[in-house]
């Protein structure tokens, strides 16, 4: 740069730097003006209100709501937390005061240690808390020698409880310390840092009804600090509580029926879309997120491959397998592209455009009709239908069941699933659609994939008559209003026919879940198995992968409902690589129909005595 | 041929043949913003112990920071006189990319992410953005002829250079980092000659905006303007900090209420006392005569800062010096107008003072690099 030139842009530039100091020194001469203002003017008036800055304005937590079963029964609710708090300055030496408290307490030397802390960075005429949590036996242990510690005191907390562990965790979610993402959220009401809110689950969902509005009491204080006496304080309004449409008897059977598998399973009434049990798993127990976990705990439950803290009903996205199969039926029926009668010849396999799409009965099921191509899940059956149809049939059907899009369910966080379709797969892999995924998508694999959500919806549709509701958890106080999302158009006939071979499923010689079949009802249901590994080695390194190695088995899928006239319950079941939907799933679903139908059976004998 | 003799006459060193040994360097080194910096380190650990009610360990941490800092301040100052010219988009390129680092790897808290976990310190990236932004623009006005004025097309590049890190910052979310990069930004295509017509119809254009700046803020942070004017209205949520703050430097006085005997302070009124709001801490125990010696400190590196700047060697140094002294004064004006309520509530900490190592790391680098352009200016002056 030559010198001259940049002696003229020094000379402007001069004037602006002047101009910017000049701006800068006028913003320091005006905090200094503040300063003097508030320091030496009003100096006497904020050392009078900091004299008697005696207010202390203290929050009074308010009770969360509690979370009910359709029935009445407490799934969440509060029990009282008592903390040992001491104020050092009555209670004497510390050293030998934490000797004598521990004869009577459990006292960690983490907790010690804390205390010690706290005790020398405080003013000793402030409260220190020593434990909290303590259990029933340690209060009466303390209240009985109070009289011997000066300078203590028991204070009462309510601290959230879920009483039933780890059972329906993924429904109601846990809580946990307020983080400023949550504040956003919940812009109206204030949250001080340590506050508790909910982070998954119902308790997300519904913080601000299950909140309350805390209480603030105003303590006065004086100069030093020391409580004087309260002055006014408004109480805390406790948060409402929540009616679920869960059942929670019907809840444990499902999770009594599935075990610590992963996977999932949800129960519906198909009547009005209420939602009577909703598992994932493996669960965790929320009461830890309460206390504390360990780092060791922590690791373990978010490094589970088994996925423990996601929602498998409402995030889990799988293949529906054979499942599916009741929505290419019916479509293919719509279309008028088969008959109920007419049969098709399944030799095991079917040679399309020099492909051969195998039938998972590889030794073939003969001549098969609607009824059989149901019940025994006949692969090739449907590969030769889904050709005459056509993805875009496939498609819309599949649409009309909710494939492909959200429920809408109170809880946040669902999954879409897929329903390919032409212009989707053009949009996304920039690649045209192959006659031979049409093939793969009709027996439920391919891209296909939905939440069980997603599936028990499409059961309960099929056995409600044609009707697709909105999946709800919510009793509101009024009565439940059910919302449709759709009626599917369907004709009855067709319809008819669908679900009894769905009975044949059960009840058909060669039905796939002959050996499931439940013993208080009628039911109908539908296997399914999806591969999890599209085409699976069978060996690795040249030696045979041993069967029971977990991540190459497929899931395995059931839907049902029952009884098979005048449906109550529709359920999905999946288990995480469970191999065969018939051996692994439909026995869970078995299980829970007979118990809940036992369970009524007794209500009403018991009505009748 | 004519200014080479005026500069003769004047005893000024031609700069094209300036080459500086490493003892001439020394010799030029700026003692006056060195003492006045440390002065304000000083003052900032013995705030710190007293708001921390006595806390050695944090106290230890941040001397030992400040040791460290310190020692990278003498490594830039006395640093060649071309690196960080010649560097100045690979230093603004790598401070990029850590600020898309901290999406993907960032940790989250306060429920924003900001900050890269480096095991020994957390070091939150957009801070040092401030200062490789003012470096890049620097260099970008340093290779072009704008003797006529910054025209629109000229502004391409810089809206660039600003807009990048600022979308990413934004994205945190942290809005009070992202209006001060833009600050800085502004400040340095200002002085480097942006034309008055561009910067007033920028004024007109920002003022027709603010209603939908205003719509698109964040509830919480339309509360903290509305709590600036009546803090009153919400006691125990957005307000306290204002009002607790406010009687703490006004209960203060003039001489204050001696050092580790602050009620406010000490009776845990006043919240984040070591961080965002440790000015008031100083205020209360110190009074109008403390606030207004570390007010004046600040004066001191800002007006030596303005000196730096005229008198550097080129338009580089110029412009990186007006860039950095507006960093500093911009920090020090917003966080003490919000601790004594006149501004809102925003995450700002004090410079050299505050507790946390990005923000003292970020104005370390800033003041090691004034003091680079000091060593390296036009003029032989030794002036403090």
């Amino acid at each position: 740069m030559l010198e001259d030139e940049y002696e003229r842009f020094r000379i402007d530039a001069r004037k602006r730097v002047l101009l910017l100091g000049g701006l800068q020194g006028g913003l320091f001469l005006l905090l200094a003006g503040r300063l003097f203002q508030l320091q030496v003017l009003k100096g006497g008036d904020y050392k009078d209100l900091a004299e008697d800055n005696r207010i202390s304005w203290n929050p009074i937590p308010a009770p969360r709501g509690r979370i009910l079963d359709r029935f009445g029964q407490v799934m969440v609710d509060n029990v009282p937390d008592y903390r040992l708090l001491i104020v050092p300055e009555r209670a004497g030496p510390l050293m030998p005061l934490v000797a004598r408290l521990r004869k009577l307490v459990d006292l960690t030397d983490d907790e010690v240690e804390g205390l010690l802390k706290q005790v020398k960075r405080q003013r000793s005429f402030l409260p220190v808390q020593v434990k909290d949590n303590l259990k029933w036996e340690e209060v009466s242990r303390l209240e009985a020698r109070q009289h011997a510690f000066p300078g203590m005191m028991i204070q009462a907390q309510s601290r959230r409880n879920y009483p039933h562990g780890n059972s329906a965790a993924h429904l109601l979610g846990y809580l946990g310390e307020v983080v400023g993402r949550d504040r956003e959220r919940f812009s109206r009401v204030a949250f001080r840092s340590g506050d508790l809110v909910g982070k998954t689950g119902m308790e997300r969902a519904f913080e601000k009804k299950l909140r309350g509005d805390e209480g603030i009491s105003e303590i006065e204080v004086n100069a030093v600090g020391r409580q004087v006496r309260q002055l006014r304080a408004s109480q805390p309004k406790t948060g409402e509580d929540l009616v679920l449409t869960i059942d929670m008897a019907l809840q444990q059977d499902a999770e009594k029926a599935l075990g610590n598998r992963a996977g999932a399973v949800v129960v519906m009434d198909p009547r009005s879309g209420e939602i009577l049990a909703l598992v994932s798993s493996p669960s965790y127990n929320p009461n830890q997120f309460i206390q504390g976990f360990t780092s060791n705990a922590w690791n373990t439950l978010i490094n589970d491959p088994k996925r423990p803290l996601s929602n498998k009903v409402l995030q889990g996205q799988y293949p529906p397998g054979s499942t599916f199969k009741m929505v290419v039926a019916l479509s293919a029926l719509g279309e008028g592209v088969i008959t109920p009668t007419q049969k098709l010849h399944c030799p095991g396999y079917w040679s399309y455009k020099g492909h051969r799409f195998h039938c998972w009965h590889r030794g073939g099921h003969g001549w098969v009709d609607l009824n059989k191509a149901m019940s025994q899940s006949c692969d090739v059956y449907f590969y030769r239908i889904a050709d005459k149809l056509g993805i875009d049939q496939i498609h819309a059907m599949a649409g009309r069941f909710g494939f492909g899009q959200t429920t809408g369910i109170e809880l946040g966080g669902e999954s879409r699933g897929l329903n390919p379709s032409r212009n989707w797969k053009r949009m996304r892999h920039r690649k045209i659609w192959f006659p031979g995924e049409t093939l793969i998508t009709a027996i439920g694999q391919g891209y296909l994939s939905a939440t069980p959500l997603q599936l028990v919806n499409m059961t309960a549709t099929i056995a409600n008559g044609g009707t697709l509701y909105q999946p709800s958890l919510v009793r509101p106080r009024g009565g439940y209003e059910p919302r449709v999302l759709n009626h599917a158009r369907l004709d009855p006939e067709h319809l008819q026919l669908v679900q009894k071979s769905m009975e044949y499923v059960y009840y058909g010689r060669s039905g796939t879940a002959r050996n499931a079949k439940p013993e208080t009802v009628r039911a109908a249901g539908k296997t399914g198995t999806s591969q999890v590994v599209r085409h699976r080695r069978k060996t690795e390194g040249g030696k045979p992968i041993p069967e029971e190695q977990e991540r190459f088995k497929d899931h395995a899928l059931f839907v049902s409902y029952a009884p098979s006239t005048d449906p109550e319950l529709a359920i999905a079941v999946i288990v995480e690589h469970g191999g065969h939907g018939g051996s692994t799933a439909a026995p869970v679903a078995q299980a829970i129909i007979d118990a809940h139908f036992t369970r009524r059976q007794l209500r009403w004998e018991r009505r009748a005595v | 041929m004519n200014s080479d003799k005026r500069q003769k006459r004047k005893g000024i060193l031609t700069p094209s043949s300036q080459r500086l040994t490493m003892e001439e360097r020394v010799y030029r080194f700026p003692w006056g913003l060195f003492l006045a910096v440390l002065a304000i380190l000083g003052i900032g650990l013995g705030v710190l112990y007293s708001a921390t009610g006595g806390d050695s360990n944090i106290l230890i941490k941040q001397g030992v920071r400040i040791v460290a800092m310190l020692m990278l301040f003498f490594m830039l100052a006395l640093a060649g006189e071309k690196v960080f010219r010649h560097n100045a988009y690979l230093i603004y390129l790598l401070v990029l990319l850590l600020l898309v680092a901290v999406f993907a790897m960032g940790h989250i808290g306060m429920g924003a992410r900001r900050w890269i976990d480096l095991g020994i310190m957390r070091l939150q990236p957009s801070e040092l953005m401030k200062v490789a932004l003012a470096i890049a623009l620097a260099r970008w006005f340093h290779d072009r002829n704008v003797a006529k004025g910054i025209g629109l097309k000229d502004l391409i590049g810089p809206a660039f250079l600003i807009g990048l890190p600022m979308v990413l910052i934004l994205k945190q979310p942290d809005l009070g980092t992202a209006i001060a990069v833009a600050a800085i930004g502004i400040t340095v295509v200002f002085v480097a000659g942006l034309s008055w017509k561009i910067l007033l119809g920028g004024f007109v254009m920002l003022g027709a905006a603010m209603p939908l700046v205003w719509n698109s803020l964040h509830d919480y942070q339309r509360r903290r303007v509305e709590t600036l004017l009546s803090p009153e209205s919400d006691p125990l949520g957005a307000g306290y900090h204002i009002i607790q703050s406010k009687i703490a430097v006004g209960s203060g006085g003039v001489l204050g209420k001696g050092y580790l005997s602050g009620s406010q302070n000490l009776l845990n009124f006043l919240p984040e006392r070591h961080t965002d709001f440790i000015f008031s801490v100083l205020a209360e125990e110190w009074g109008f005569v403390g606030a207004i010696v570390l007010l004046g400190l600040y004066a001191i590196v800002v007006a030596r800062g303005l000196f730096i700047c005229m008198t550097a060697r080129n338009r580089f140094g110029m412009l990186l010096a007006v860039g950095l002294l507006t960093m500093l004064g911009l920090q020090v004006v917003i966080n003490i107008g919000m601790v004594v309520g006149i501004l809102p509530v925003v995450g700002i900490p004090l410079p050299l003072v505050s507790y946390g190592g990005s923000s003292l790391l970020t104005t370390m680098v800033a003041m090691g690099l004034l003091a680079h352009v000091s060593i390296h200016s036009k003029s032989m002056s030794r002036t403090v």
